[in-house]
């Protein structure tokens, strides 16, 4: 049950915004663009850190967080985010989110006029219920925002130091089991 | 004539650093003070005395208190002051405490820092040498037939703004006489539920502006030169971004027009050392004065290599008395150049700040490229001060060239540690608004993407991603699992995920 090779010869990295990246296993040190082969190098020096070679540059680059079988990593100064699938477990995600009644997107939005002191997220980032994503000073008081669902944020509209009212969208979240 | 042997810096970061470059580059002595908060900063290494205030147990962080500043630069024989840019740079008070203690305030006169620093004063010297001005109604308006009046005097469009409060509640662009008095009630009734105040008074709307500054240097004789402006539009929420000078919107016409009104300002408020006069410009290129600054400002590099004048080298020598030696017919303008404010700032989170260590930092260095800085590899970014970590300064041989360059040397600045504004500058080389120069002030607000990034990035991104699972998830010999603390996976899942496969 646990030995041997598992019989999986693809993966699919979906980022945040449902970009769907396919690569072939086992894995080679190398990206194809349109015609093109480019070799891909990860690689670590004392001056530089960890940094991707590719297409005979260096490239900033830093595992942010990992989960399970979600990613962040920042590659040359951006933030990515990305969940790992096989292609069974794709098939899967793809079916569970056909399900009838289920809410794809979930906007948060300012509960009460207020000024936005802190952006607790950026895109990408994953959140659970529950989670604060922002904070709203109202009425003299700093409250949290909380996120009522799971999932991904897809857009980030508040920003700090700024005054919102109510019903203002904040946050928007792709809603994750 | 008093000569200046030794300045105190009541400042820290990137400009103490560059006071003292060019205060040692003139054999003057510099004083920095080291604080708890940043023991082991970079500017502490440049200057050749440093005052140990990390003892210091006041609640007044020490680049704000006055007394402790005039009792350190009396212990330390400092001739001079320079405040650098934030701080104290713009409090007439302390620079009239420094005159009183006999030492030299590196700036204007705490009188012209005074009035200039009062709008209503300002507005008021302007308004009377005929500087164009955004005119305003001079109180709140009582009803909408005095609305009507007042906008028909100050030329529409305008804007109804609540006197009482800010945010955009209370406040009404109008373009048309006839919308005037509908409005007018609007914005009152908008304001008194929002601040309890239903006051509200009206300004000349400039729409989509340009911000434009002129750079100004005056000597304790009376002299005043411009030295061309800065084109200053690309900002988000009154900060600057970057800058570049000169700016595109002008022709030499227009620079010698505005110049002569900055001139002029400066004048009439008898100011001396370095200041800024700002400007908005707006598309049928009127412009109108907004308001000075009566200090060195952050963005000064850029008519530096312009123009081949030190600021603060002339800002030392007209505190110590010496008479302005360029004429205006000597400034030139040589080129172009361009400033972008490398901030320790998440542009995918709008910007918000990303205070941390610097774990790698490695800054270009070519010949068109100038970089002012106060940080080091190790260096933290702090929340209590501001989050630049560097200023990047290119020069090309015209706009095109610079814009070049600049690409260029975005491409060279390494940072690990913290996320910067880098692939937002990254983006606005490449933007079109960007490079024909037609971008205004509300450029950023109407973005859609703050940041750039290649097409195959993200697929790297995604390589690596993929490479972390397997090497994780389905390495050969064993299932690999790191339990280090950013990590939370859970074995007996991962178990149950491959043994479906």
């Amino acid at each position: 049950m646990t030995t041997g090779k598992p019989k999986i010869n693809k993966l699919y990295a979906i980022s945040s915004q449902n970009s769907k990246y396919v690569f072939s296993l086992p894995l080679k040190n190398v990206i194809k663009i349109g015609k093109r082969k480019y070799e891909i190098k990860l690689k670590h020096d004392e001056k530089f850190g960890t940094y991707i070679l590719w297409k005979n540059r260096k490239y900033p680059v830093e595992v942010v967080r990992s989960r399970q079988n979600k990613y962040e990593i920042l590659f040359n100064d951006i933030s990515y985010t990305f969940t790992i699938e096989t292609p069974f477990g794709y098939k899967r995600l793809k079916v569970l989110s056909k399900q009838k009644g289920k809410k794809e997107k979930e906007f948060i939005k300012a509960p009460m006029p207020g000024k936005i002191v802190d952006v607790l997220v950026r895109e990408g980032s994953q959140v659970l219920t529950g989670e604060p994503v922002a904070v709203l000073e109202a009425m003299k008081m700093q409250n949290e925002i909380q996120s009522p669902v799971s999932g991904t944020v897809i857009k980030v509209s508040a920003r700090p130091n700024t005054n919102v009212v109510k019903d203002d969208i904040l946050v928007e979240i792709k809603v994750e089991a | 004539m008093k000569k200046i042997k030794r300045i105190l810096i009541a400042n820290r970061g990137e400009i103490a650093v560059r006071i003292m470059k060019t205060a040692r580059k003139m054999g003057i002595k510099t004083i920095a003070i080291k604080t708890a908060v940043e023991p082991s900063a970079m500017y502490l290494s440049y200057a050749d005395i440093v005052y140990d205030n990390t003892e210091d147990e006041s609640e007044i962080p020490v680049f704000l208190n006055i007394d402790r500043i005039i009792e350190i630069a009396k212990k330390t024989d400092a001739d001079a002051i320079h405040p650098g840019y934030g701080f104290l740079a713009e409090n007439a008070y302390f620079a009239d405490k420094c005159l009183d203690n006999g030492i030299i305030f590196i700036g204007p006169s705490p009188d012209s820092i005074y009035k200039i620093g009062n709008k209503t004063i300002a507005r008021k010297i302007a308004l009377a040498n005929k500087i164009p001005m955004a005119m305003g109604s001079q109180d709140n308006i009582a009803n909408e037939e005095e609305a009507v009046k007042i906008a028909e005097k100050i030329g529409y469009p305008v804007i109804i703004k609540a006197a009482s409060g800010g945010g955009g509640r209370g406040m009404r662009i109008v373009r048309n006489p006839e919308d005037m008095e509908k409005l007018f009630i609007i914005a009152s009734r908008e304001a008194e539920k929002a601040f309890n105040d239903p006051s509200v008074f009206i300004e000349k709307y400039i729409e989509n502006p340009k911000h434009i500054e002129f750079q100004i240097l005056g000597d304790k004789k009376g002299n005043i030169i411009h030295l061309g402006e800065r084109e200053c539009s690309i900002q988000r929420k009154h900060q600057k971004l970057l800058e570049e000078a000169p700016s595109c919107a002008l022709d030499e016409k227009l620079r010698e027009e505005m110049g002569m009104m900055a001139v002029k300002l400066a004048s009439a408020a008898g100011y001396y050392s370095a200041g800024t006069v700002e400007f908005l410009l707006d598309s049928d290129r009127n412009f109108y004065f907004m308001e000075m600054n009566t200090r060195i400002q952050v963005e000064h590099p850029v008519t530096e290599e312009i123009t081949g004048i030190d600021l603060i080298e002339q800002q030392i020598r007209i505190a110590a008395g010496e008479e302005l030696k360029i004429k205006q017919s000597d400034v030139k303008i040589n080129g172009w150049a361009i400033e972008c404010r490398i901030n320790a700032e998440d542009v995918q989170a709008g910007f918000a700040p990303d205070p941390g260590k610097i774990e790698k930092l490695s800054l270009p260095d070519e010949d068109y490229i100038r970089v002012d800085t106060g940080v080091t590899e190790g260096s933290v970014i702090v929340p209590s001060y501001d989050s630049m970590i560097a200023k990047l300064i290119v020069k090309g041989h015209d706009r095109r060239d610079a814009l070049k360059k600049c690409k260029l040397a975005l491409d060279k600045v390494w940072i690990k540690g913290v996320k910067t504004t880098l692939p937002f500058f990254r983006m606005l080389v490449r933007h079109p608004k960007f490079i024909d120069g037609s971008f205004t002030t509300s450029f950023i607000d109407e973005l859609n993407q703050y940041y750039y990034n290649s097409e195959y990035e993200e697929m790297i991104a995604a390589w690596l991603a993929t490479k972390l699972f397997i090497e994780e998830n389905l390495s050969e010999d064993s299932i690999k699992l790191d339990f280090s603390e950013s990590r939370e996976i859970n074995p007996w899942l991962l178990n149950k995920r491959l043994s479906q496969f």
